[in-house]
């Protein structure tokens, strides 16, 4: 896997395209736009996860989400900080109310109130049924939150995904194989990290 | 039978509370459960009226599921717990007539009124029960349960907080509902109580039924 | 039944006037917090107006369900209510629609001082205003009454409440403010209708999911 990262890198930085007008700053886009949709995907896993522990009841399924919360935050505030490093050279500005990443903030504030909630807000047989229920609201909301966001400020379109359809036909390959890539570190992450909550959970079982 | 129970769990933070308990109560009977503060007696009288929920374990109700069932499933079933559970801003009769209406009955004012007046409640009728004293509080439970129409009644520590009368008076009424071949189950502290009422008496020790 | 839960909620509030109350007074101190706040020119405020007047409901909401479900905690009513063999989404319903009322009549006390104390002129179209402002109190509820109901069994509700219903209602306050300022100036329909339409998927949606979710999470 390690492997396939570095392989990936090398491979976005010589052997993609230069975009006019961006210069090594587009370079970002490879890991950025990979980063939001295993971000958005992962928060969708756990809204599958949640409907899941409310039908069958079984705490495998938390294990599932929390696994899925955690590493969908993660991605997520990669999307958050390699969002505005693109967008300082290019806007001039490191934030813009750009809807795809308003949407990100706000799914991430959802999610820090998520595990806060995990955190400090009792006992762990009850939590687990509200984080499912939060799970399941948040990722409802997504398009809501992002079809408002679009419609509060319509002048503000400006966004890497939009132009590249414009841009030079070597940087989709590339694109594609970035994405790929980050998929496949997901679901690696994820079985890893469900492996570890269950051994963390069986540990404190047995204290 | 009335109610089964099958290896029914429930923990907090992962700490076990209740591990495996298995029982029946069948049609009349009464059972009492005894046994230490904190041993999960509390917990499973919540768990049976599905205030709390559980971890794993089924439970039937009169031939329905409790847990996985309609609603209407419980509508036979009356939970009376250490708490009042109602409303401290509203009367007497404002909490029984809501909590009877939850429950599908309709019972008139005049039922209502007969009802509070046995209970020497009749005075304060109308007073908000936020004023009324922990034994007021526990013969307005009493009130709610000759009131509301049910088959099976689960009740924490009847005896709790009530003067001689009151005590009397819950010895009458429990015999009575005994007479009348309904279900009870019952938690107990007292041995001789338990004795005198208990069909059959289970002991929980740290969240386990022990064996008699 | 819905009915005689709604009963419930509005003879609980009508005894002992705390939830409208409470609303009412922390409504006016945010006021006058903004009074003493915007002292900018006239334009200023009136621009910024329905922002601040959406924020100040979004505060006042907090406080309103935060108080509509620990209520319910005292002498453990929650648990006669849930262990009733009722359909639980209906509680959350009652939640919703009792906590409408209670934010619109709220509402209509704050809304001549709030207009007043900042120096606005009211609304050219004040029916228009007032009509969204009920499907807007009603899209807030069908949020802030699902989080309630969420939080208030778990420790720290009172923080927990705004920090993840905040986020969640974001498009509701989005739209509140476009729906409020095209009002303001006067705009056509045409022009934020599309704001409308969003309120009322939020409603619609918020509904169906809280009614779906309360028989999962309102159980100790």
């Amino acid at each position: 896997m390690a492997g396939l990262l570095l392989f990936n890198v090398w491979n976005i930085v010589t052997n993609t395209p230069m975009v006019p007008d961006q210069h090594w700053a587009q370079k970002i886009f490879y890991v950025h736009v990979p980063s939001a949709w295993v971000g958005f995907l992962s928060y969708l896993v756990v809204m599958i996860a949640g409907i899941m522990f409310f039908i069958k009841g079984d705490d495998k399924w938390d294990d599932v989400g929390l696994a899925a919360a955690e590493i969908g935050t993660l991605f997520m505030a990669l999307v958050l900080i390699t969002g505005p490093i693109w967008a300082t050279p290019i806007w001039g500005k490191p934030w813009i109310w750009e809807p795809r990443l308003t949407t990100t903030l706000i799914l991430f504030l959802i999610y820090i109130g998520y595990f806060m909630m995990r955190s400090f807000g009792g006992h762990i047989e009850r939590i687990r049924r509200y984080a499912a229920a939060v799970g399941i609201i948040a990722f409802v909301d997504v398009p809501i939150i992002f079809v408002s966001v679009q419609f509060w400020a319509p002048e503000i379109q400006s966004h890497p995904q939009v132009e590249m359809a414009q841009q030079p036909s070597g940087i989709l390959n590339p694109f594609l194989l970035s994405l790929g890539i980050f998929t496949i570190l997901y679901v690696l992450m994820m079985r890893y990290r469900i492996h570890v909550i269950r051994i963390i959970n069986k540990g404190v079982e047995n204290v | 039978m009335m109610l089964s129970v099958s290896n029914l769990s429930k923990s907090f933070n992962r700490r076990s509370v209740l591990t495996d308990i298995t029982f029946e109560i069948g049609d009349g009977e009464t059972v009492v459960f005894m046994g230490k503060n904190g041993a999960g007696k509390s917990t499973l009288l919540r768990i049976l009226s599905r205030i709390m929920a559980c971890d794993q374990g089924a439970i039937t109700f009169q031939n329905h599921d409790l847990l996985k069932g309609m609603p209407t499933a419980r509508k036979n079933l009356l939970y009376l717990g250490h708490a009042t559970g109602m409303y401290s801003a509203l009367s007497a009769v404002e909490n029984l007539s809501l909590a009877l209406q939850l429950r599908g009955s309709s019972t008139s004012r005049e039922t209502i009124f007969e009802a509070l007046k046995q209970n020497g409640l009749f005075n304060q009728k109308d007073d908000p029960i936020a004023i009324y004293s922990q034994g007021m509080l526990q013969r307005l439970k009493l009130t709610y349960a000759e009131l509301a129409q049910w088959s099976l009644l689960l009740m924490d520590e009847p005896f709790s907080g009530l003067d001689d009368d009151g005590i009397q008076q819950m010895h009458q009424i429990l015999m009575h509902w005994k007479s009348e071949g309904k279900s009870l189950c019952l938690v107990l502290h007292d041995a001789d109580k338990a004795a005198l009422y208990g069909d059959r008496i289970l002991r929980i020790e740290h969240g386990v039924i022990m064996e008699p | 039944m819905f009915f005689i839960l709604l009963k419930k909620e509005l003879y609980n509030e009508f005894r002992s006037r705390e939830l409208i109350l409470s609303m009412l007074v922390f409504g006016l101190s945010i006021i006058l917090a903004y009074a003493f706040t915007s002292d900018v020119s006239r334009v200023i405020v009136a621009n910024y107006a329905p922002g601040m007047f959406w924020a100040m409901i979004l505060f006042v909401t907090v406080l309103g369900v935060h108080r509509s479900f620990s209520y319910e905690k005292e002498m453990d009513a929650f648990s006669m209510l849930i262990a009733a063999p009722i359909d639980r989404g209906l509680i959350y319903l009652s939640k919703c629609i009792s906590g409408f009322i209670f934010l619109t009549v709220m509402e209509i006390i704050v809304v001549m001082p709030f207009f007043k104390f900042l120096l606005i002129d009211f609304p050219p179209n004040p029916l228009m205003a007032v009509g969204t402002a009920l499907l807007i109190n009603l899209a807030i509820m069908a949020v802030a009454s699902l989080i309630s109901g969420i939080a208030m069994r778990a420790r720290l509700s009172e923080v927990l409440l705004p920090v993840l219903m905040f986020p969640l209602v974001s498009p509701v306050i989005i739209a509140a403010t476009k729906i409020s300022g095209g009002i303001m100036a006067g705009d056509p329909y045409q022009l934020w209708q599309i704001w409308l339409l969003i309120i009322g998927s939020i409603i619609v949606i918020f509904g169906l999911v809280g009614y779906t979710l309360f028989d999962f999470i309102t159980e100790e």
